[in-house]
């Protein structure tokens, strides 16, 4: 039985994680496991909020729980970089209430 | 985040935290039996009705909402046996609401994070799922 | 283990759930989440696909002025979900009387 969350093709890619607590973090995938434990890179946090556009926060080299992760989502960046995310006003997401 | 507390000997510098290999298993209660024929068996046909059901639908568009309220319609790319899913061209059903995914168009969804799936009508062989239904019914 | 008991034989919960199969069946589920519909599948985590399905959302709201509780319910009708069986807080067979 093939196990794992086969995120072999997205690895070097950047990914867009939402957590669940609602934090949504961008950064590039190095590495996963079967627990999707992930590894990212020059990742930083999209705050979201109704009051202001999308802030971004600079986080680093982050090591990402498998039992806190959501979504793991291949950001298209071209898509990305043809949206202002400096005029997105949103809720934060909710969080996972299991 | 938590920071590890500090332990008391740690202010006097030079703790040796090498842990020495103890001949005896720390927990002997716990070694679990070799694994028989019958376990495997009894792993194998567990849950796999819903694993074998949604490798079916592979190909078929879904909604999958998650316990956080978000709905993400896409097609199915693939799910495992914890009913982790992937989607293609995915798009969050409330947009506007939910601009946090825009642009993401393929993606993972962690199966310990999902509420519901909406199947498509056309994917549901109600007789089928009986019978598979009865049949895992009868392997436990 | 079971082979030469008869199908309707009710020893443990699920055989209850297996007895409804085909039937309209009541679940409640967490985050106040009522679910109606044929049972179609399950399995034993309560895993299920549910045909037909009507959901129930009661939440509440707190009134600004008045502090009263405004209780809302939002219905919505599905023709065919799954259910991932850690939401679910009981399941209650067809009702015999109505």
């Amino acid at each position: 039985m093939s196990g794992g969350p086969g995120l072999e093709s997205l690895v070097d890619h950047t990914i867009s994680v939402i957590t669940n607590d609602g934090r949504n973090i961008v950064g590039i995938l190095k590495g996963f496991d079967q627990a999707t434990n992930i590894i990212l890179d020059e990742s930083h946090e999209r705050v979201f909020s109704t009051k202001e556009g999308v802030q971004q926060l600079v986080l680093g080299l982050y090591i990402i729980r498998g039992d806190n992760i959501s979504i793991v989502g291949e950001l298209d960046e071209d898509l990305d970089s043809s949206l202002d995310w400096s005029k997105m006003r949103a809720h934060p997401l909710k969080p996972v209430i299991h | 985040m938590e920071k590890t507390q500090a332990k008391p000997d740690s202010a006097a510098g030079n703790v040796d935290y090498k842990v020495t290999p103890s001949k005896e298993p720390l927990l002997p209660h716990l070694r679990l039996p070799a694994p028989t024929s019958a376990t495997i068996t009894h792993i194998n046909w567990s849950s796999s009705l819903f694993f074998s059901y949604f490798k079916e639908l592979v190909g078929r568009e879904v909604t999958v909402e998650l316990k956080n309220d978000l709905a993400i319609r896409g097609t199915l790319h693939s799910v495992d046996q914890y009913l982790n899913i992937k989607l293609e061209n995915t798009r969050v059903v409330d947009q506007d609401k939910y601009p946090h995914m825009l642009s993401v168009r393929n993606c993972f969804i962690r199966g310990s994070v999902v509420r519901y799936v909406q199947l498509p009508p056309e994917g549901v062989d109600v007789e089928l799922l009986h019978d598979a239904t009865r049949r895992e019914a009868r392997g436990g | 283990m079971a082979t030469t008991e008869e199908e309707s034989a009710v020893k443990e919960p699920l055989d209850l759930i297996r007895l409804s199969l085909d039937e309209r069946i009541y679940v409640k589920l967490r985050s106040d989440r009522e679910l109606r519909g044929k049972l179609h599948a399950y399995d034993q985590h309560l895993n299920m696909i549910l045909g037909d399905v009507e959901e129930v959302v009661t939440t509440v709201e707190i009134d600004d002025e008045t502090y009263e509780e405004i209780v809302r319910t939002t219905r919505r009708t599905v023709p065919f979900l799954f259910v991932r069986g850690d939401g679910v807080i009981l399941v209650s067979p067809p009702l015999r009387t109505a």
